[in-house]
Order: structure tokens, then sequence, then C-alpha cells
């Protein structure tokens, strides 16, 4: 083998492509041949170089630049849209709307008297939810108005609780002021009355006062009076 | 990379997220050739550019009988690249070098640490300066075979000639790079030597 057939066989004879016989006559050549085993060693060097050299990264705005030049503006595509639509984002208007979307509905399903985890064929018919939300109306409507009477009732209990204390106490005063003081004017001694309490309505004075506000409040013409105020 | 075929029918349907993966699968090969062919990364990203530019307009003439994406993708961008060459070839003996090879970026590997990151960078400037000494044929087949990892068949389509031409080709551009490396490394050993010194 001359030294030119091995240049010619050097590509394959590193790849491992030739034939045995080939092979043989290659490595044959190479062990009397110094020049050739020295270009076998620089050839082999050269393709460890190449198959060793790692990939460059081009420039992160590359792909951005050509799709720009291919098909313009990217559009997004609809999954990319909803996507975009559900994204958390502040924006206050839709999540006011949404809340007050809520908040409505659970308003007029209140008043329907409508319960959402249990739904029946007759709760989706509007007549169902007009007369429940009538009757729903009524009811608190006669809620307020038992709620403002009794109200009125506390009221009155307390006006006179507060009359009568007031009398007992214009009464004690009066008495107070008619008895002569034992005390001496000087003082001097520690052992002094504690001040009197004032006296409080009994038990059967309140029930009275109570019998007689319910008398006046629920009597045909109590109510009418009070109806008119 | 199966896929491809699909990709490029979806594609022509007019689905711009198909090209968009197109592009995001073969970029990087491409301007990896672009960069290993000019040796300037600013060069590299115009050619990218072009060449992806042409596929997009030319993506209807693409035949998966008469091979694969990658191997139509090659020889366009091939054939660009020599169009190129010969169209810049006066433009180059008069031309600075404003690109420095070393502000590209290699993917970085896991454990390496700034003195294999030096030693990497001069293999990198050694293999890229040797490369341009090549003649445009021995240096493509070369790319091909060695830094894209293109098998001879794919070789010879992405060239257009017989593959008895692409081995005759490879072997040469080995031979010739072997020397001019070789050259380069003597050069530098005494530089190196002298500086150190």
């Amino acid at each position: 083998m001359t030294h030119l057939e091995l240049e010619n066989l050097a590509s394959e004879y590193l790849e491992g492509r030739l034939d045995v016989v080939a092979r043989v006559e290659v490595e044959a050549h190479l062990k009397e041949c110094g020049p050739c085993r020295e270009l076998i060693g620089d050839v082999r060097h050269a393709m460890e170089l190449c198959q060793s050299a790692e990939e460059l990264e081009p420039a992160p705005w590359l792909i951005s630049k050509i799709l720009l030049a291919t098909i313009g503006e990217k559009k997004p595509s609809f999954g990319e849209r909803v996507a975009a639509f559900f994204r958390p984002q502040p924006r206050m208007r839709l999540a006011y709307g949404i809340a007050m979307t809520v908040f409505s509905i659970s308003i007029i399903s209140n008043a329907a008297g409508l319960n959402l985890r249990h739904l029946t064929f007759e709760d989706l018919k509007p007549s169902t939810w007009i007369r429940r939300a009538d009757s729903t109306g009524h009811m608190m409507l006669a809620r307020a108005e038992k709620f403002y009477y009794d109200l009125r009732v506390v009221y009155e209990i307390e006006s006179r609780l507060r009359q009568f204390r007031q009398g007992a106490g214009q009464g004690n005063g009066r008495e107070q002021r008619e008895t002569p003081k034992t005390d001496s004017p000087g003082g001097g001694t520690t052992d002094r009355k504690p001040p009197e309490m004032p006296v409080l309505a009994t038990v059967q004075d309140v029930i009275d006062a109570s019998a007689d506000i319910n008398g006046n409040l629920f009597s045909p013409a109590g109510a009418r009076r009070s109806s008119l105020r | 990379m199966d896929d491809d075929p699909k990709l490029v029918m979806r594609c022509l349907a007019g689905e711009n997220s198909a090209w968009e993966v197109l592009l995001k699968a073969h970029t990087r090969k491409i301007f990896n050739l672009c960069y290993r062919f000019t040796g300037r990364p600013t060069e590299a990203e115009d050619l990218t550019q072009e060449i992806f530019i042409k596929i997009f307009q030319t993506l209807q003439s693409f035949d998966e009988a008469q091979g694969t994406f990658a191997t139509w993708l090659n020889r366009v961008a091939r054939n660009h690249l020599v169009d190129h060459y010969r169209r810049t070839r006066r433009d180059r003996v008069t031309s600075s070098l404003d690109d420095e090879p070393g502000t590209m970026q290699e993917t970085p590997s896991p454990a390496a640490g700034p003195g294999a990151e030096v030693e990497s960078r001069e293999r990198r400037e050694l293999l890229q300066q040797g490369l341009e000494k090549l003649s445009p044929d021995l240096r493509e087949a070369v790319i091909l075979r060695d830094l894209s990892d293109l098998d001879y068949d794919e070789i010879a389509q992405v060239l257009g000639v017989p593959q008895g031409t692409v081995k005759s080709r490879i072997n040469r551009g080995r031979l010739e790079l072997a020397r001019v490396l070789k050259r380069m490394e003597v050069m530098k050993g005494p530089a190196k030597a002298g500086g150190a010194t």
C-alpha cells in the first residue's frame, strides 16, 4: 500500500468502515510508516475536535424575529385567548361584576326559596318563583311588623319603669324634706347611716304595667291609635 | 422530527403554531451550520433568518418522498450559504473581523469550571479558524458530517452529489483540516512558550 492509497482510506479507516482485508493492509503500512502514523493521528485529532465541539445557542430573540418576518405579528390561538381571559389579573371591574352577579343570584334564589343543592323540576317554574317570592315577602313584612311592635312594647315598659322610679324618688325626697335631720351639722362621728337606695318598682308593678301596655297596643282601639300615629 | 411532515401540512393549512414548532425545532441546527460556515455570529443570525424565510415561502415544494424535512432544510440552507459565499466573496477579502467568535455562548456543560470554559473557547476558535481555511466544498462536507452529524446518504442528498464524491470530499476535508490545525498549533506553541517566560 502506498502513502497516497492510505490517505484516501484515512477517513474510512478511522470510522471503522473498511473491510477486514483493507484494514489489515492499512495497519501493516502504519506499522512501518512513521509519517503516515502521524497523519492518521492528526486526522483523528481533527475529527475529535469537530465532534467534541458543543452546539452554539442562537440569540434568544432570533426565533421571534423570524416569526415576525414570516407570519407577522403572532395572533393568539383560541386556547391562548381563553387562557389569557382566565389568567389572574387585577381586573377590579370584572371581580366587582362577578361578585354582584353572585350576590344577586343568591338574593333571588333566597327570595324564591330555591335550594340550589337540591333543585327539583318544580323549582324551575317561574310561577313557583313568584309564589315563593310573594310568600317570602309577606313573611318578611310580618316579621318586620312584629319586630316593630316588640320594640314598642319594650320601649313602653322601659318608659313606665322610668316613670315609676321617678315617682318613687320624688316621694322619698318629699318625705326627706318633711322629716328634720337628726345628724349633727358639724359631723364628728363616723357611724353615719349609708345613703338610702332608690326605691325600685315591685314585680307586681311591672306585671300591671305590661298588662296595661298590652291592652293598649293590641286592643282594637290601641291598634287604631298606633296606626294613626 | 417524525412529526415534521404533519407540521408542514398544518403550516400549509395556515396554522401558525405549527410553523412556530418547526422553527423552534430546527433553528439551532441551522444557526450552527451558518455559524460554522461563516464564523460570524451576526452574519449567521441574518443567514438563519433568510433561510427560514425562504423555507416558509417554499414550504409547498417540500416533498416527503424525496427525503426528510431536515434533509430538505439542510439542502436549502446549504444552497443559500453557497450563494451567500459567492455573493460576498469580494467583500470578504477586505472585510475585517468585526465579530469576535468568543462572544458566542456554548451550551454550558454541567460541571464546566472557568478553566474548562477557557479551554473550550480556545478549541472552538481553533476549529473555526481551521474550517475557514478550507475550500467551501470541503468545508461544507466536513461541517455536515462531523458537526451536523448527518450520514453519507443525507449529505449526498443535501449537496446533490453522488455518495462517492461525498466520501472523497469528507476525506480530503479532514486531511486538509488536520494539516491546517497542526500548522496552527505549531505556530501557537512557540508563542505560548514565549508568553510564559
